[in-house]
Parts: C-alpha cells; sequence; structure tokens
C-alpha cells in the first residue's frame, strides 16, 4: 500500500479506458492516501480488481476541423511532376535478409499472393507489411525505412520515364556533389580497412582452424604408428619365446617389411621382390651399426653381394671432407708425380 | 543589381564536349519532348537577358539557428542547407526574441518557409518549421542526429538534385500527420527548373513513423531497380506542437506522448533516486510492522526444567522429586526457543 503512491485520481484497472472519462472524483486536497480510499470504498465507487493511480492530464488540443481546414488552406495542387511525393508501402523483403533477421519469407510470399487472390488494396497493405514490435532493434528499423525508400524507387522511376525525363546520370555528367571528393575519399578508405581486417580475422580464424585439424590429424596418425609397432613387436616376442615350438610364424616378417616399407617416404615397390637386406645408404648403415635395430640386426646379415662388399668401420671421406668431390679450394687434386719427375725433384733439392 | 547571363546548354546536341565542371549555378538540361532554344551568337547590350518562365512553383525556405547551438546541430543545419539549393541563410538569432521576428526576418528575404533550429540548454535541440506569412507552424524535439559527414554515410549526390519525396502511409490516416505530410512536401522538395538545381533524380527523401516520431533519412539511388545508400543527414523529429499561424495563433494539434526533455532526465533521477528512498521507507515500515514478541508458543515441555529447577531447590528427600529428576533427565534435551526481538 505504502509503495503506491497516489497522486490525484484512482482508476480501476479492470475498466476499458474508455469507461474512465464517466467516473470523476473528487480531489482530497490533503492528498492522504488511505482516507480517499477508505472515502471511495465507502461510496462504492471501488472495483475489484488492481486499482492504481493514474497521473491527471490535461486534455491536449486536437483540433481536428482546424488542421482539415488548413490543409485545404496551404494545398497546393500540382502536376506530379513539381511535388514528386509518393506515399509508399514497404518492398518485398530479400529472402536471404527475411531469413537473416527471422522473419519467415514463406509467411511473407503466402500472404501477397493470397492478397492477390482477394484483389483488396486495403487488405494487401495489412497483409504484407509486418508491424514494428521494437523501435529500438536498429536494424530492423533501418531496413523498413530503406524498404519504404526502395519501393518509392521503384515506383518514381517508371514514372519519371513514362514523362520522358531522364533519371538516370550520365556517367561524362560531372556536375558539383553534395559531399567532396575528400570526403568520399575517406569513406572508400574506411571501408576498405574494415574489409581487410574482415580478411584478416577470418584467415586467422581458418588458420587456427587447420591447426586444431592438423593436430589431431598428428595425433591420429602418432597413434596408429604406435599401435602397429607394438603390434609388431608383440609378435616378434611371441615368434621367439614360441620359436622352439613353432618355425612357421614368420608371417610378421612380411608385415614388418611391408610397415615399414608402408611408413618410410617413397620406398621402392621392387625392393619387396628383393632377397635379403633393404639396400641402405652409408650414413644408414652407420646408424645401424651404432644404434642398430633388435630383431632386425639379426636378420640383416646375409652373405650377399652388397654385404661383402661393404665394408663397416671404414673412414668416412665424406664426412672428414676429403671425398673426391669436395676439396676445399676447388682446385683439381693433385696426382702423385712419376718416378723420373720425383727424382728430378729429389735432385734439384740437393743442388740447392 | 543587374541579373547574370544563364545559359542554357543542349547536351543532346554537343555530344563530343564533356561539359565542364559546373562553377556557376543555372545550367540546365531540357527535356527530350522539349524543343531546344539555342541563344543567338550575339547580343546587345541593351537587350534584356532572357527571362526564365519555367520555374513557376516559387519556394524558398529560410534555415537558420539561434544561438549556442553545438556543433552537430549546426553541421546538421549546413547539411540540410547543402541539400536543398532553395534554401537560404540568415545569421543567428537570439533566443531572447521572440519568435515573431522570423516572419520578419523571412520577409526580408522573400522566402516563404522557414526552418528554425532552436538549441537550449547546449542539449536540445528543437526545429520550428512554419510558413511564413500565415501558413501552420509546428514544433518538434530533434533527437538521434547523424549527419553527412559520418564516415557510415556512404551514398553522394548532386548537389541540389531534385529528392523524390516518400511518405509512409500512416501519414494519412490522421488528420495532423496529413497535415505535416503538406508541410514536409512543399518544405523539402526542391522547385522544378529551380536555377540552382541539377536535372537528374538520384535521391529519394524517406519520411516515415514509428513510435510516434517521424523520422527522415536520406538515400542515393545507386541502381534503378533498388539498389540504395545512405547520403544523411538522419534526424527522428518528435510532434510537440502545431499552431494555426506562423509562430502564433491558437493550438491546433498537441501530442499527447511528447515529455520534454527536462521532464523526462527529471524523471531518470527521480527513478534513481526513489530507489534508495524506496529502501529506507521499507526499512522504516519493517521496523513498525515486526511485534515485540514472534511467535509465543505455550509448549507443554516448556515448564519442564522450571520444575527441575524448583525441584533442586527443595530439599532432595522426596521420591517423587528424584523421580522428577531422573525424568528430566531422560527426556531428550530440548532447546530453549529464544525469543526474538
Amino acid at each position: 500500500m505504502a509503495s503506491m503512491k497516489m497522486k490525484k485520481r484512482l482508476r480501476d484497472r479492470s475498466e476499458s479506458p474508455s469507461d474512465v472519462s464517466g467516473e470523476d472524483w473528487e480531489d482530497d486536497s490533503d492528498g492522504g492516501s488511505d482516507t480517499e480510499l477508505q472515502e471511495a470504498f465507502a461510496s462504492g465507487k471501488l472495483k475489484p480488481g488492481l486499482n492504481y493511480s493514474v497521473e491527471q492530464r490535461k486534455p491536449c488540443a486536437n483540433n481536428k476541423e482546424g488542421l482539415i481546414q488548413k490543409l485545404e488552406e496551404i494545398k497546393l495542387d500540382l502536376p506530379w511532376i513539381e511535388r514528386l511525393d509518393l506515399t509508399s508501402r514497404l518492398a518485398p523483403l530479400a529472402p536471404e535478409i527475411a531469413a537473416q533477421i527471422g522473419i519467415d519469407p514463406n509467411l511473407v510470399v503466402k500472404t501477397k499472393s493470397a492478397a492477390k487472390k482477394t484483389k483488396t488494396n486495403e487488405d494487401d497493405d495489412v497483409v504484407v507489411e509486418e508491424e514494428l514490435d521494437n523501435v529500438d532493434d536498429d536494424f530492423k528499423r533501418e531496413l523498413r525505412f530503406y524498404r519504404q525508400a526502395q519501393s518509392a524507387v521503384l515506383e518514381a522511376v517508371p514514372r519519371l520515364h513514362a514523362l520522358g525525363i531522364p533519371t538516370k546520370r550520365p556517367t561524362d555528367y560531372f556536375a558539383e556533389m553534395a559531399k567532396s571528393d575528400e570526403q568520399m575519399k575517406r569513406i572508400r578508405e574506411k571501408l576498405i580497412s574494415k574489409q581487410q581486417q574482415i580478411e584478416l580475422s577470418e584467415k586467422a580464424k581458418k588458420m587456427r582452424e587447420q591447426r586444431k585439424y592438423g593436430k589431431q590429424v598428428q595425433l591420429e596418425v602418432m597413434k596408429k604408428r604406435q599401435e602397429e609397432k607394438k603390434r609388431i613387436a608383440e609378435s616378434v616376442k611371441k615368434f621367439r619365446k614360441g620359436a622352439k615350438g613353432e618355425q612357421d610364424e614368420l608371417d610378421f616378417l612380411t608385415e614388418l617389411e611391408d610397415s615399414r616399407k608402408n611408413t618410410s617416404k617413397g620406398t621402392n615397390r621392387h625392393q619387396q621382390n628383393q632377397k635379403g637386406p633393404i639396400k641402405k645408404t652409408g650414413k644408414q648403415k652407420y646408424k645401424d651399426t651404432k644404434y642398430g635395430f633388435g630383431g632386425q640386426k639379426k636378420r640383416s646379415k646375409y652373405n650377399t653381394k652388397d654385404s661383402a662388399d661393404d665394408v663397416h668401420g671404414k673412414f668416412d671421406r665424406r664426412k672428414h671432407g676429403s671425398a673426391p668431390g669436395n676439396r676445399k679450394g676447388k682446385k683439381p687434386a693433385q696426382k702423385r708425380p712419376g718416378k723420373v719427375t720425383r727424382l728430378k725433384m729429389k735432385s734439384n733439392k740437393s743442388k740447392r | 543589381m543587374p541579373k547574370r547571363k544563364r545559359e542554357t546548354t543542349d547536351v543532346s546536341k554537343s555530344p563530343k564536349t564533356k561539359p565542364k565542371r559546373k562553377q556557376k549555378a543555372g545550367k540546365t538540361i531540357e527535356t527530350a519532348k522539349e524543343v531546344p532554344v539555342i541563344p543567338a551568337a550575339t547580343r546587345g547590350s541593351d537587350q534584356q537577358p532572357p527571362k526564365r518562365i519555367k520555374w513557376t512553383n516559387k519556394q524558398r525556405v529560410l534555415v537558420f539557428s539561434s544561438r549556442g547551438t553545438g556543433f552537430r546541430a549546426r553541421h546538421l543545419m549546413t547539411d540540410i542547407r547543402s541539400l536543398m539549393p532553395h534554401a537560404k541563410s540568415e545569421n543567428k538569432m537570439n533566443k531572447n526574441d521572440k519568435l515573431i521576428q522570423i516572419n520578419e526576418a523571412c520577409e526580408m528575404k522573400n522566402c516563404n518557409w522557414t526552418l528554425y533550429f532552436e538549441s537550449r540548454k547546449k542539449k536540445d535541440l528543437y526545429l520550428w518549421m512554419a510558413k511564413v506569412p500565415d501558413g501552420p507552424s509546428a514544433k518538434f524535439l530533434v533527437e538521434n542526429i547523424h549527419t553527412m559527414d559520418e564516415l557510415k554515410m556512404t551514398g553522394n549526390c548532386l548537389k541540389g538534385s531534385r529528392p523524390l519525396l516518400s511518405f509512409h502511409k500512416d501519414f494519412e490516416f490522421q488528420p495532423h500527420l496529413a497535415l505535416l505530410r503538406e508541410m514536409f512536401a512543399q518544405a523539402f522538395n526542391t522547385p522544378n527548373h529551380h536555377p540552382k538545381s541539377q536535372p537528374f533524380f538520384d535521391r529519394v527523401m524517406c519520411f516515415s513513423i514509428a513510435d510516434n516520431r517521424i523520422w527522415i533519412r536520406n538515400f542515393q539511388i545507386v541502381e534503378e531497380d533498388g539498389a540504395l545508400a545512405e547520403i544523411g543527414p538522419r534526424l527522428t523529429l518528435n510532434l510537440i506542437k502545431i499552431f494555426a499561424g506562423s509562430f502564433r495563433g491558437e493550438c491546433l494539434y498537441e501530442n499527447p506522448l511528447y515529455v520534454s526533455p527536462n521532464l523526462h532526465r527529471r524523471s531518470l533521477k527521480m527513478a534513481a533516486a526513489g530507489k534508495y528512498i524506496n529502501r529506507v521507507e521499507v526499512k522504516a515500515d519493517r521496523e513498525q510492522r515486526m511485534p515485540e514478541t514472534a511467535y509465543p508458543v505455550e509448549n507443554e515441555m516448556d515448564d519442564v526444567f522450571r520444575r527441575a529447577e524448583q525441584a533442586k531447590q527443595k530439599p532432595l528427600d522426596d521420591e517423587a522429586n528424584g523421580s522428577m529428576g531422573e525424568k528430566s533427565r531422560t527426556t531428550p534435551k530440548k532447546k530453549n526457543q529464544k525469543k526474538r526481538k
């Protein structure tokens, strides 16, 4: 009760607004809320429902006849070309934009066709236009204004063409514009910078996505490889352990070779048919000698031409820079002089 | 003041020469239907220059402001002036002077419409729009001003091109709106064949009604099939009153939903203050309403301890007392109900 500070009049909310004018209570000069209510209740003026107070307003002037008369006074009867004013409805909304806002485009289209069937102009207006329920929704509001202007253009331009008036500015017509060139330049720059920003952000997003995806893929591949290795190692173990009994379980060998061939980059296809070990490069061999490869080492020593040729522990001339290809100074390597020349050199030396 | 010689160029006849940047006003292009008039090669100095008879709709608007307008209102005014070639400017008016003087100023400049921007407290901008000799006048509160300088207004138009005026259909449904529509249509419309006007139609001015206000937007017609770009400026007009005469006369219409900006600000402050006051009052009410003892409940167990106390004081020779004492101990402990304050 205390929160309902009464001002001047009481009004029953359940009543329709048109009935208010009929009820006129006297204002209490002291403005005591409770006493007023009590009096009103005693006289039976309070009705059930929520009663709340309404500020009394002076009646606002609305001299309709005067307005209409004034309108008649100032009206100018000119041909349309002089006035160029149009009353426009809203132009139809493109379905993409309708989807963006959340208006059902089918609804608009359906109602338009329905209106066509009925063929009444008033219904057409009522049906096609949606009421703007929230003025603060900037996008919707501006879109409505845009559509109104669009419909005006769509109506006026054919009308002007019918009158034989050119509406479009030709490209070679240079004249003073409302905004200076400098202003337009600044606007263009701003638009471009905005676009660039959007592009950059899109790029960054994509990169992030890619990295995430790439990471995922990488993880999966690693997992797979590990699983493969595990499997092979297990089968090797099994074989080793059960080697005394079964000597036919050499399937995993083929698996091993297959897996190696599949995982290593650019494996040579014809090596599958090759008997014996895979041909290795010098570095690989060196690495093998150092680190070895569990089971593979055992199976990698065969007595073939290649193994006979291959000599471990040889001084690696490439590493120490004295390979035939890479002399420092790039001069041709000096050949050891022949016997005669050497004798000559010797005699020359002794002569000095 | 001798009239300047005005030329009429006919673009259709001389396609090779490009018309150069307009330095002076007054070039018009004739409509395709009318026969082009080629001026004579020489004329005598006594000869009167040819009279222009095409510009018949003589509307001139006096656009000016009061002293103490901020930059935004000033830019808005200059934008409107640049878009309306039939507008004339005037020095700033003192707010202390009577509004009736505007009629005299218009008389001096031979204008029949006026747009007067009055700013109060450097915060509120009011727009007076009047047809000067004896026409109606209307006072608006201008809100949501966006000028042409804003970089979001990407459109551009010919300076002085005639706008297409587009009115919302709600303008026809009420007499005061119908009157306003006529006023806007006459004041903002660039007259046909105005000497400073430009020939092509690349601008549409849109008047809408939303939330009991009039929203004004300016668009450039980028393509004839409906693509538009906003030029600016942007206005929202909140109607206050319409008078029968220009700055005088009886009040024909008063907007019941109009709240003056002062009152609006005051109500906001009151609401903020009301919060605190309300809280204080509620607290005081609560203090009043609260009883001293809440929930005085009579419990049969209440006097158990009282009896036990009495028993302690009496000598312990009575069996009944003793049993009472035991009884009192075996019963589960009950918390004493605290008296609420």
